[in-house]
């Protein structure tokens, strides 16, 4: 590690800790209804949305309303993405005229999913098989709306603690349309601008042929990419404009537009830490989970950066240089890019799931065993270290409620949280969710790791599922924990080496995303809806308080003990063996098919 | 029950036209007024043609031109297909590369690996080595080096070729980037192949050294990234320098 790498890290983290509370009490304003300073600009457009929809924005809903909507909202979602995909080829804005076989329909299924949960897992290659009218109507559409559904369901739950003896949680149209129009389409358009003025591209142009120096032919591949990525990173979705995702020049092409990223991914969820604290009265409980955040965040990124600079001992052997000097970065630097590095690939890595993003700047399949560990760890904890928009804050809520729970079992008192007691439904809730989720990981992952397939079946090409693995030993099993830990934290990043654009693997990598979503957010909601009816009691003085260093100290335990213990048993024949194997100079070939499976 | 349901099909269309079609084209409408080069591309024109984009890596190979990195982008910097290797730190095809056989039952190289791409670095270069093998046994019929053979020899379980640099390689010169487009090296990889520049150009390896360094670009604000040297645009100025007889 390098004192300048070090640094950058810290100036990051310092920039989004300026920017919780301006944006946090921002949000406060807008999802309490009040007047802010966008509103004299903005708020026709609010206006303008209720009319064209009928909705009325001063109705309230209790949970299971609220739900219904939630759920009506990512259907159709679903149903628009998958279609204007099947149809791509007959709407505007294709000038590479991209047609419905290259969106075939497991893998339009796939991408609408995962574009409806937030995930946008890639199992489509954008550069290739997508029009930019697909890619502007339904894919950055979808960022937006599945974005402002996760904010959404955070200012419920919110709302379920900050409220008493209420039975309504807020409009969900409502927390919808202001989290759009007040917060993501604003920030959007002026991160978009800085993309461009970065080199980000944005046009409608088709592709550009030319002829290089040597003579060769290349040809330049064009679009609405600045847009897009802006509103990509801000609403933690992920999917890429290209298949290298954000690692491509035209998607980030400096230093500086990678900081912009990386900002735009924290900032919101950072914020809403702030807006937690202030809508339930108390801003040091909001600054509690930022701390919690923080920290985790800063172990992942620094044992990260470590273990990618320290880089790989076999290719040490042959005469690489792993150490940082002025003129070179050293490290593992297969799979990064110069401009960025060591120190900037392992901050975006962390960075990126923590939050459920997924956008990658550097391809993680390549890290070192350890490196890689870390944003696989990151993704395993449910992404609750920031976390997405909006999932990150519901998501370290459920935690908080595990906490007083633990903490009240080892004292043996009714555990309280923000002065409401937590009870059967509300544990019972939580762990629902926690259980979904390490149940959709393991159990497909075990699958997927077992399952063989007969000739010219519709599923997978003949024989083993691992067979479209890209390599071999623990590194191969890595690469499909990796894939269903991201489908189902919704995160979208890879191990991409994994060929995943088969029936098998894009239908159930698509139930994975729907389970990690919705399984984890009605369980919440379900959790919101009993909160709220209750009666605030009075502190005393046998109260837990919840916004000091034990309760911070408590809260990150939580979250460590019930990822390591719940997933360490697959790490280990994972990432962690394959460090030893490393370390012992062991490498691994790809079997030879015996099955005839290429023939 | 329908009042839940109806404003979903009503806000996911109304979203479609304000966030899918305004949006993007209001910013493409903006963009173009203000960056009109970055939104199209940062292209470079030569002579009324264009000869590549400012921050797309192309390909290089003839020894008067800086080489960029090793790409997995299609068949080597194919923007059309922006791709990293995804092979693994423990991967054999990585580090010693494979070979398969193709339609004329010849057998060819699958994957160089890094193995192979150190042995050429380190040759076209000049960097001294140590090999377990003498490189000759590896010659072909026209005395050129036969990359399958060599990948064979790296593969051979019993008594694997080793081959070892005396110098310390960058390691960003022998891998792939993430996106298979990176369009710099590290000011070190440049600096170790000013001198086969300078030897194939007949100008001096300080005259080669100084346009490396006038092409060497700071991290960002000073701070941010990593120093780096434009493959293209530094090939470019040697191109308008020295230009080749």
């Amino acid at each position: 590690m390098t004192s300048i790498g070090i640094l950058q890290i810290a100036i990051f983290l310092g920039i989004i800790l300026a920017c919780t509370k301006p944006l946090g009490a921002h949000m406060v304003k807008v999802f309490e209804g009040q007047r802010t300073f966008l509103h004299p600009v903005l708020r026709w457009l609010e206006v303008l949305t209720y009319k064209v929809t009928g909705i009325k924005e001063d109705v309230e809903q209790r949970w299971t309303h609220y739900t219904a909507a939630l759920l009506s909202f990512s259907i159709f979602g679903f149903l628009l993405t998958y279609l204007l995909q099947r149809a791509q080829g007959y709407l505007p804005f294709n000038p590479q005229n991209f047609g419905t076989p290259n969106m075939p329909p497991d893998l339009a299924f796939n991408t609408a999913t995962s574009f409806v949960t937030n995930t946008n897992w890639q199992a489509y290659s954008g550069e290739a098989t997508m029009s930019y009218f697909v890619q502007m109507a339904a894919l950055a559409v979808q960022n937006f709306a599945s974005a402002a559904a996760g904010i959404a369901v955070a200012v419920a739950l919110i709302r379920g603690f900050a409220r008493q003896e209420k039975k309504t949680i807020g409009n969900f149209w409502a927390d919808v349309t202001r989290a759009t129009v007040y917060v993501l389409l604003p920030i959007s358009i002026v991160g978009g601008l800085l993309y461009v003025s970065q080199g980000a591209i944005q046009n409608l142009k088709p592709y550009t042929e030319v002829t290089t120096v040597e003579g060769a032919k290349q040809v330049i591949a064009q679009g609405p990419v600045a847009s897009q990525e802006a509103i990509k990173q801000l609403g933690t979705n992920g999917g890429g404009f290209f298949n290298a995702n954000s690692s491509h020049p035209f998607e980030n092409p400096t230093p500086l537009s990678n900081l912009l990223a990386m900002f735009l991914i924290f900032v919101i969820p950072a914020a809403l830490t702030y807006t937690f604290g202030k809508m339930v009265g108390d801003t040091r409980q909001g600054w509690a989970i930022f701390a919690a955040f923080s920290v985790m965040f800063l172990i992942g990124v620094f044992v990260c950066y470590h273990f990618e600079q320290a880089g790989n001992p076999i290719l040490a052997n042959r005469g690489l240089q792993t150490a940082a000097t002025s003129g070179q970065s050293g490290g593992n630097m297969e799979g990064k890019e110069v401009r960025f590095g060591i120190a900037n690939s392992a901050l975006f890595a962390t960075v990126t799931t923590d939050a459920s993003c997924g956008a990658v700047n550097s391809m993680h399949d390549s890290y070192t065993p350890i490196g890689g560990l870390v944003p696989l760890f990151n993704m395993m904890t449910g992404e609750v270290i920031f976390g997405g928009v909006g999932a990150g804050l519901y998501g370290i809520l459920l935690y908080c409620i595990l906490a007083v729970f633990i903490a009240g079992l080892m004292v043996g008192r009714t555990p309280e949280y923000l002065g409401k007691k937590i009870e059967q439904k509300e544990v019972k809730m939580a762990m629902l969710a926690v259980i979904a989720t390490a149940f959709s990981i393991l159990v497909f992952a075990a699958l997927s790791s077992v399952i063989t397939f007969p000739a010219k079946g519709y599923w997978n090409p003949q024989g083993a599922a691992i067979a479209n693995l890209n390599n071999s030993g623990p590194h191969g099993f890595g690469e499909i924990l990796y894939a269903y830990t991201s489908s189902t934290g919704n995160n979208g990043s890879a191990f991409a080496g994994l060929t995943v654009n088969t029936p098998w693997y894009d239908l159930t990598l698509g139930l994975a995303q729907l389970i990690g979503r919705f399984l984890f957010l009605i369980p919440l909601l379900a959790a919101a809806g009993s909160l709220v009816m209750k009666k605030k009691v009075p502190e005393t003085a046998g109260t837990f308080p919840t916004h000091g260093p034990l309760f911070v100290g408590l809260l990150v335990g939580t979250v460590l003990i019930v990822g390591a213990l719940t997933f360490f048993p697959a790490l280990s024949l994972g990432p962690i063996v394959e460090h030893y194997l490393m370390q012992s100079g062991k490498l691994f070939s790809m079997l030879l098919p015996t099955l005839g499976i290429w023939s | 029950m329908w009042e839940q349901i109806l404003p979903g099909l009503r806000i996911k269309i109304f979203m479609t036209i304000v966030l899918g079609v305004v949006y993007p084209l209001a910013m493409t409408g903006i963009s173009q007024l203000i960056f009109p080069k970055q939104a199209n591309g940062s292209l470079i024109t030569q002579n009324g043609k264009v000869i590549g984009s400012e921050i797309i890596g192309q390909s290089f190979t003839k020894p008067e031109y800086f080489h960029p990195r090793p790409s997995s982008a299609g068949s080597g910097y194919d923007p059309t297909a922006s791709s990293g290797s995804n092979l693994g730190p423990t991967s054999a095809k990585l580090v010693r590369g494979t070979t398969k056989t193709d339609d004329k039952k010849n057998e060819v190289v699958d994957y160089d690996g890094i193995s192979l791409r150190v042995v050429h670095f380190c040759l076209e270069n000049g960097i001294p080595y140590e090999s377990s093998v003498p490189l000759d046994r590896f010659k072909n019929a026209t005395g050129d080096l036969d990359d399958v053979k060599l990948i064979k020899a790296f593969n051979d379980d019993k008594a694997p070729l080793v081959f070892t640099p005396k110098a310390s390689i960058p390691a960003d010169a022998v891998t792939a980037s993430s996106s298979g487009l990176d369009p710099h090296i590290s000011p070190a990889s440049a600096q170790i192949q000013a001198a086969r520049v300078a030897k194939a150009r007949g100008i001096s390896v300080d005259q080669a050294n100084q346009l490396v360094a006038r092409f060497t670009d700071n991290p960002d604000l000073g701070l941010l990234g990593e120093p780096r040297v434009n493959v293209l645009k530094l090939n470019l100025a040697l191109d308008q320098q020295f230009p080749r007889k």
